[in-house]
């Protein structure tokens, strides 16, 4: 996409201007998203993103600039301005670069680029439409969504690394909407991978829409949820954000080097229950967070997070290298040209138990079973995080009673970790977008069905 | 991708004009939104700038309209044969669409321009005084007592403009700029922490005040290093202004015409109907200058207007672009919204909750809890249902004192039906911090507290 003269001659420029290091991310990517409600195509729409992001880095600071455009003058004219405030002699010299050609481990066939099958993703979100609303006539409306995405990416420094990567992201989504007397409640399902539309054939447009419905028709029927410190079970699949949030960002370097995480000064030390291994992994095959190098051009790895509930691991970036020491994981990843890399998650899962869910319930006097769980969020420095439950059923007496609404799980990082009982063996990954200081990247997270002993709910009841 | 072509030397005006041409001449209206900025953000840490960051950005939206179907597409390359790929994608796309009889390019051929020298003020300042304030503030608060560090800080200084061309002749300009500092700081006392921010934004960089920055923020953290939770119970709570201005953000749906066209705006039947206290009117005032909310006109080219949505408690009308308008047999209210990558939706500008008559003596008087920071705002609400229920910090107050720092607790409910659970409502209105929202401070009773 950039051609190597311009690469090396921007690259010079650059530790000519005394920087240490020096970077090119070059990014093209096309995107197409259908978005249909009810039995309608309600929008079709595609596009291109292109952009070149610079990375000096003296030292530790990092300047960092993008463009749209592709010539050499301006890429110049923005490392002039970058280190117009750090100019010192040279450091260093760039290497010839020596192309990289990466093993591609995440086979993809039907991608954006060789053509975008509309007719054949309307088909399946029309049938996921038709199987949710024949769930029952309280299914008043869906909304679906396809999108799918081939990202280009091209990375030169001045190590002399050049490389290229083809990343092909494909997501459906089914949100359903039930009504019965004034009272609305949603239920949706969404699968996705690091894939092109060939998805089809392992994706069940019938499962989508009963998924969907099923939930929203529990959340129709859902009372307001006992409130107070209690204990709760944790779906599989994407109950996982709760440890993608109440760790897995407080394991970044991005955080980490900061000292605005509260893991910064425990590895080696015994953060959570002896019962508890976590993993992020970027290199499972397909799966919507796994890569094949990050976003600095390094090869992807399985990194062990947690090993019988010790800190064994953290993610970490170049920079993040350079602060802490530790090796890079070859989790640099940001959302596109305009952001700098920063230490990500990829897959990130808490490996599955022994147990299973019927003890689970049968050990709770009073509590709460969060069988799917929405977003949240988590602040780093303290721990302090917040989940949304969006399908939950009150336990009391070892036995399910009733459906409940708007329940929200709240507390800290190192304490719930801690708190992890029971690990079941219904292990499942499920897909989501990470937000955090290099953009919005895709990330898979997941566990077993989980049992937390204790954890503050918050409901209306 | 390469840049040797000759759309790169054209003008915006040329480029959308050339644009406009193939979509009039491949028997479709259309519209282009070439959204432009230029932004510089900068970082500090341990007393040394941490990240430089310039950008410059240009992107290409269109909309096309051909027998009815609605077909949109992007770029951000501007090269000749990208921007022909990008009416080509637009009406292939339009092929799939169901008909929409609604939308329609507007006939209007206005030039619109709003005032450069009111929202996008120059005024010199250097890049060293940036450094310097961004400096100033890490550093200034990382030396005060318990201040572990101050992980997340910075200045920015962000120019955006937005030009807006249709096949029927419109061309309307706008050009803004926010400069903006922010600071994070985790505080640490023994076993207890706490992390809290607090930011500031101006059209001019001399109106930020850094000071200003640095002590809301170690005000908010020492305020809650040792807060604890409160009894689970029912109390009255006021929300300060910027967690007010979040929670009546989440909700905004109701409001939505676009919402309602689509079946899941609960307030879709109820324009005309009581659904609020009396005592409550909610206004759009895009007009205010004194926001960063301002805006001239709607991504149609609609002049704005202000608009009473409740009043006295009454549902006035739903928000309209051109379409959803007409879809309920109505006039647009000025309220269309379309990013380059997205659709025709519709959005509000600037809220502006009407003051009160309770003075703040009145307003604080009495136990309440005094929310200053809530958690899981997107994913514990349900604009649908109203159903909420979010992490929050605060403080437990008496007679407008803060006597209890609280942490660790949910506050939960329905937001419409609070609406009707209003307590007071004070004399007194207040920006926040991002100036989004003008509004007075409201208690509401009976809210459901869980510690």
């Amino acid at each position: 996409m950039l051609n190597n003269i311009t690469a090396e001659s921007v690259i010079d420029h650059a530790l000519s201007l005394g920087a240490d290091f020096a970077e090119l991310f070059v990014e093209k990517n096309e995107t197409n998203v259908v978005s249909t409600l009810s039995n309608e195509v309600q929008s079709v729409e595609s596009g291109i993103n292109f952009g070149i992001g610079l990375r000096l880095v003296y030292g530790t600071k990092v300047l960092y600039g993008y463009t749209n455009k592709t010539d050499q003058d301006e890429l110049r004219r923005i490392a002039s301005v970058l280190a117009a405030k750090d100019l010192r002699d040279p450091a260093s010299r760039t290497m010839s670069f020596s192309f990289n050609q990466i093993s591609d481990i995440h086979p993809a066939s039907k991608i954006l680029s060789v053509g975008a099958e509309i007719e054949s993703k309307i088909a399946y979100l029309m049938a996921a439409d038709s199987t949710a609303r024949a769930a029952g006539e309280q299914i008043s409306q869906t909304r679906g969504s396809c999108m799918q995405r081939e990202q280009n990416i091209e990375i030169f420094n001045s190590e002399g690394l050049h490389t290229r990567d083809k990343r092909n992201y494909i997501r459906t989504s089914l949100t359903a909407i039930a009504s019965e007397g004034g009272e609305q409640a949603t239920g949706s399902w969404n699968d996705g991978g690091l894939l092109g539309w060939e998805i089809e054939a392992k994706i069940n447009s019938e499962k989508t829409g009963e998924e969907a419905a099923r939930q929203a028709l529990v959340n129709l029927t859902a009372k307001p949820c006992p409130s107070g410190r209690m204990p709760v079970i944790i779906g599989n699949g994407f109950g996982g954000v709760i440890f993608h949030e109440a760790c897995g960002h407080l394991l970044e370097t991005t955080s980490v080097a900061k000292k605005a995480s509260v893991f910064h000064d425990q590895m080696g030390e015994l953060i959570a229950s002896s019962i508890v291994n976590a993993v992020d992994d970027g290199t499972m095959v397909n799966e919507w967070g796994s890569i094949n190098i990050d976003d600095e051009g390094l090869p992807t790895q399985r990194t062990q997070l947690i090993k019988d509930g010790q800190l064994t691991n953290f993610l970490v970036d170049r920079i993040g290298a350079q602060q802490t020491g530790f090796a890079r994981s070859g989790s640099g990843r940001r959302e596109s040209y305009k952001f700098a890399p920063a230490s990500r998650m990829r897959n990130t899962f808490i490996e599955p138990g022994d147990d299973n869910i019927d003890d689970m319930i049968a050990s709770i006097d009073k509590g709460i079973y969060a069988s799917h769980m929405g977003g949240g969020s988590v602040q780093p420095g303290t721990g302090e995080f917040n989940f949304a439950v969006t399908e939950g059923y009150y336990i009391e007496n070892g036995k399910i009673q009733y459906p409940v609404k708007a329940a929200t799980l709240i507390s800290t990082g190192p304490k719930v970790l801690k708190e992890i009982s029971m690990i079941g063996q219904d292990f499942s990954l499920a897909c989501g977008m990470c937000g955090s200081i290099s953009g919005s990247v895709p990330t898979t997270v997941g566990q077993a069905t989980l049992k937390v002993d204790d954890i503050l709910v918050g409901g209306n009841a | 991708m390469s840049g040797s072509n000759s759309t790169l030397n054209m003008g915006t005006t040329q480029m959308a004009e050339q644009v406009l041409e193939q979509v009039i001449n491949a028997g479709a209206s259309g519209d282009l939104i070439i959204d432009e900025g230029e932004a510089l953000s900068l970082k500090a840490r341990d007393g040394e700038l941490e990240e430089y960051k310039v950008s410059s950005s240009r992107i290409f939206g269109l909309r096309v309209i051909k027998d009815g179907h609605i077909g949109t597409a992007y770029s951000e390359a501007v090269d000749a044969d990208a921007l022909n790929s990008m009416v080509g994608q637009a009406l292939d796309n339009a092929r799939f669409v169901k008909v929409e009889p609604h939308e329609n390019i507007l006939p209007s051929s206005d030039h619109l321009k709003t005032d450069d020298e009111l929202l996008c003020p120059q005024e010199l300042v250097s890049v060293e005084q940036k450094i310097q304030m961004t400096l100033e503030i890490e550093g200034r608060l990382a030396a005060k007592d318990k201040v572990k560090n101050v992980p997340y800080n910075g200045v920015q200084d962000i120019t955006s403009q937005r030009h807006i061309f249709s096949s029927a002749g419109l061309n309307a300009a706008t050009r803004s700029r926010m400069c903006a500092a922010y600071a994070y700081a985790l505080v640490e006392d023994g076993e207890n922490n706490a992390m809290q921010g607090a930011s500031q934004v101006s059209r001019h960089f001399h109106g930020l005040n850094a000071s200003s920055v640095i002590d809301r923020t170690y005000e908010k953290c020492i305020g809650l290093l040792d807060g604890k939770p409160v009894p689970s119970k029912h109390y009255d709570v006021i929300f300060d202004k910027d967690c007010q201005v979040s929670v009546f953000g989440v909700f905004a749906m109701m409001f939505s015409g676009k919402a309602a066209k689509d079946g899941i705006n609960p307030m879709r039947e109820k324009t005309g109907s009581v659904i609020a206290d009396s005592r409550l009117s909610i206004y759009d005032q895009p007009l205010n200058v004194d926001g960063f909310g301002y805006h001239l006109f709607d991504a149609e080219g609609t002049a704005t207007k202000k608009s009473g949505l409740i009043v006295e408690g009454c549902l006035q009308t739903l928000i309209h672009n051109s379409a959803t308008a007409s879809y309920f047999d109505t006039e647009t209210t000025g309220h269309a919204s379309r990013g380059p990558r997205s659709t025709l939706g519709v959005s509000l500008h600037q809220v502006e909750i009407a003051k009160g008559s309770e003075d703040q003596t009145t307003l604080h008087s009495g136990e309440y809890l005094e929310l200053t920071d809530l958690s899981g705002l997107h994913s514990g609400a349900n604009a649908i249902s109203g159903d909420f229920s979010f992490g929050a910090s605060g403080y437990l107050c008496r007679d407008g004192e803060r006597i209890q720092a609280v942490r660790g607790i949910t506050v939960a409910g329905n937001f419409y039906e609070m609406l009707n659970k209003i307590s007071m409502i004070g004399d007194q209105q207040h920006w926040d911090e991002g100036r989004s929202a003008l509004m007075p401070g409201i208690r509401f009773a009976d809210v459901a507290i869980s510690g």
